[in-house]
């Protein structure tokens, strides 16, 4: 029976008609070899706390920016903390007009600081399309 | 600072950039009302906010406590919603309680009266937020906080504050109050003059006087304020400004930075006189050791400057000495003026008063006065002033440097430096600065492209600029031709037509310059092309060899019944060879 070790996190092959980001096309065990981490955070160094909490806020984000912007996210959003400051680095799709964009900018950097009572900076990369790697 | 970005409130994304002033105004707008819809929620939700996890706590990010705690009749409640500025609840608890026959202690009642006299009997926070410009507004609203003991303006502008209302609540409660100290006239009367109600304001202090109460500073700037509105003619508010100025000698009290502003802001309305008296108010300001402020100086200029007759004396360079030496802080709400000075520096033409105006700007804090409308403003006529005194050089560099992060050039800048090329023969640049008007949006301003294009058709140039151009003038023609859904159709002008047809004649584009030529084009706008087009395209089409369109030409000629007619048609015989059928 397979294993979730063998399951977790990779697109299977398919008939070649699938696009694929290179986050998702890579399998976990790329982490620190081909790919980056999604989320910097201090917690899991040694005798650090608070690293549950950090990954509750993760997901949380993740959600609330998948909400926010809605189809527009291109890729998985990449959480960075120094100090006290949360900087969001989101690659977006041009669907929106740069006004609507930057309302909802204004809103989710608010709403965030509020919520995690901590700056919340947002940064964003707009790309015409979803940047595809390859097709499986 | 880097040249090409924009500023660092907007994403730095060359899809989000805004591009010209329009867009940059609309996208800081539409980010600060997102904020503004986060803090509605936060408002509307504060449950879901008030955690308190941080360590230490932050209080700024918690959702405001605004309900009241206390309840009940007493007068710790009446404290605390006018601390909370709940102008309505305030008063019923008021009523109540006089009504139940407890005494409201004089503090009590006189803070009341603040409360109200202050908001005018409207509530404290109006339904329809209004639009807030920048944070470049806090620093100086925070300033005025801490040197007005008052309670700060809320928003920054008061655009429509509402009327004084007769027999409205200040008045009752103060009419009903048992005793009143100095403190209740002073109040009413600011609130008075605040809400234009100036000439109940002055009888109230004629009251306060029968009291024999001495009136505090504040009253004194409100009622100096207020005298514009009760005489009309300039030598009678004078008059009235010095019984103030009078009565506040005899009563002790210290005049400050924000009388001086007053009466040199009523000094603004009084035409000649204000001239002459002016200089005396502010030899005032120095004996008494009080430093001008950007208001003064605004004043100032505006008493001098604003003038029908524009007397150009030295004191613009005096004032602008002053600036020079000192480091501003945001003393009085009118502050925010500083844009006069620059005003008036480039109406007078004078480029070296505009560098100085410049360095004084950048050092310390003084940029702070300037928010981003008006930035824009006093960078353009700062290019403005560029291009009409400076070498092309130096106007270019500036240009480079400054759009488009410090300003987006209005279609009155271009229009200058496009004349600032002409003036310096430089008119090689112009196809990259149509490039510019295109991304910023002018492409469909006419001035702009008559401008650009006679500029480019009057005389023959080199090849390759020859070819640059014949792009731009392809561009305008692609302009003119579409029809958008939205956009009106652009009407060709004659002469625009005619430098469109010579552009491309000269660049040797016959089939496009005849295109343009059709017959239909030229009598559709009822124009006749001149002479010089003709000829030029008879050169050209003798360059391509193409006698078919040379014969057109004549034809075209013909049939509007030119002079000149007779004139190509001998040219055409001379210069091609042309087959029987043709003749």
């Amino acid at each position: 029976p397979p294993s979730p070790q063998t399951r977790a996190a990779r697109v299977r092959v398919g008939k070649g008609d699938k696009p694929v980001t290179y986050e998702k096309a890579h399998a976990p065990h790329y982490i620190a070899h081909r790919k980056g981490w999604l989320s910097l955070h201090t917690g899991n160094l040694a005798g650090e706390l608070s690293a549950a909490e950090r990954a509750v806020e993760d997901a949380f984000l993740r959600r609330f920016l998948y909400g926010t912007f809605p189809g527009i996210l291109a890729d998985e959003v990449v959480l960075k903390r120094r100090a006290n400051l949360l900087v969001v680095c989101a690659v977006l799709a041009r669907g929106l007009a740069p006004a609507k964009l930057y309302f909802l900018v204004g809103y989710a950097e608010t709403l965030l600081s509020h919520f995690y009572k901590c700056p919340v900076r947002l940064e964003l990369q707009t790309v015409p399309t979803k940047v595809v790697y390859k097709y499986l | 600072q880097d040249p090409t970005a924009a500023h660092y409130m907007f994403q730095d994304d060359p899809f989000l950039m805004p591009r010209n002033a329009a867009n940059s105004r609309l996208f800081a707008l539409s980010k600060e009302s997102g904020r503004n819809a986060a803090k509605y929620i936060i408002k509307q939700f504060p449950q879901y906010f008030d955690k308190t996890f941080a360590e230490p706590n932050v209080s700024c990010l918690m959702p405001e406590a605004l309900t009241p705690q206390i309840e009940g009749v007493s007068e710790e409640a009446l404290k605390e919603r006018i601390h909370l500025r709940r102008v309505k609840d305030s008063v019923d608890l008021f009523d109540q309680l006089v009504q139940a026959g407890t005494p409201v202690s004089l503090e009590t009642t006189n803070s009341l009266l603040d409360l109200l006299c202050f908001y005018g009997d409207g509530e404290s926070t109006p339904e329809k937020n209004e639009e807030e410009k920048e944070d470049l507004k806090e620093p100086k609203v925070n300033a005025s906080e801490q040197k007005a003991p008052t309670r700060p303006f809320q928003r920054g502008s008061q655009s429509s504050s509402p009327r004084w209302r007769e027999n409205n609540n200040a008045e009752r409660i103060f009419k009903i109050m048992p005793e009143r100290n100095a403190h209740s006239y002073c109040t009413m009367i600011r609130g008075m003059v605040k809400h234009g109600a100036s000439a109940k304001a002055y009888d109230m202090y004629i009251d306060l006087l029968n009291e024999r109460h001495k009136a505090d500073v504040h009253t004194f700037n409100a009622l100096i304020t207020a005298v514009p509105y009760l005489k009309e003619r300039f030598l009678e508010r004078w008059e009235l400004a010095k019984v103030f100025l009078n009565h506040m000698a005899q009563q002790g009290v210290q005049p400050n930075l924000l009388t001086f502003n007053a009466l040199l802001k009523m000094l603004r309305r009084c035409g000649g006189l204000g001239r002459s008296m002016s200089l005396l108010v502010i030899k005032e300001m120095e004996a008494l050791d009080i430093e001008p402020s950007l208001a003064t100086y605004d004043h100032l200029l505006f008493i001098f400057y604003r003038g029908v007759d524009l007397c150009p004396s030295g004191i613009i360079s005096e004032v602008l000495d002053d600036v020079e030496k000192r480091t501003f802080t945001p003393q009085d709400p009118d502050d925010g003026m500083d844009f006069y000075i620059a005003d008036n520096c480039c109406d007078l033409k004078d480029i070296t008063l505009a560098y100085r105006l410049n360095k004084a700007i950048e050092k310390g804090d003084n940029w702070k006065f300037l928010d981003v409308d008006r930035l824009n403003a006093y960078w353009s006529k700062f290019f403005s002033l560029l291009c009409m005194m400076e070498q092309i050089d130096v106007v270019l560099k500036w240009y480079k440097e400054m759009s488009p992060s410090l300003f987006y050039p209005t279609p009155k800048n271009i229009l200058d430096l496009l004349q600032a090329l002409d003036a310096a023969n430089h008119l090689e640049v112009i196809p990259s600065v149509w490039e510019d008007m295109k991304q910023l949006g002018f492409n469909r301003r006419q001035d702009l492209l008559e401008e650009l294009l006679s500029l480019m058709s009057r005389e023959q140039h080199p090849e390759e600029i020859q070819l640059a151009f014949a792009k731009c003038a392809e561009d305008i023609k692609a302009v003119h031709e579409q029809t958008g859904r939205e956009q009106a159709l652009l009407e060709w002008t004659g002469s625009a037509l005619g430098h469109v047809v010579l552009l491309f004649s000269r660049a040797g584009r016959t089939q496009d310059a005849w295109y343009v030529n059709m017959m239909e084009r030229f009598q559709q706008i009822n124009r006749i092309p001149t002479e010089q087009v003709m000829h030029e395209f008879l050169n050209c089409a003798k360059q391509t060899n193409c006698p078919d369109e040379a014969i057109k030409l004549v034809k075209l000629a013909a049939s509007f019944g030119l002079p000149s007619s007779q004139r190509l048609k001998s040219r055409m015989e001379k210069e091609f060879e042309l087959s029987e059928k043709q003749k």
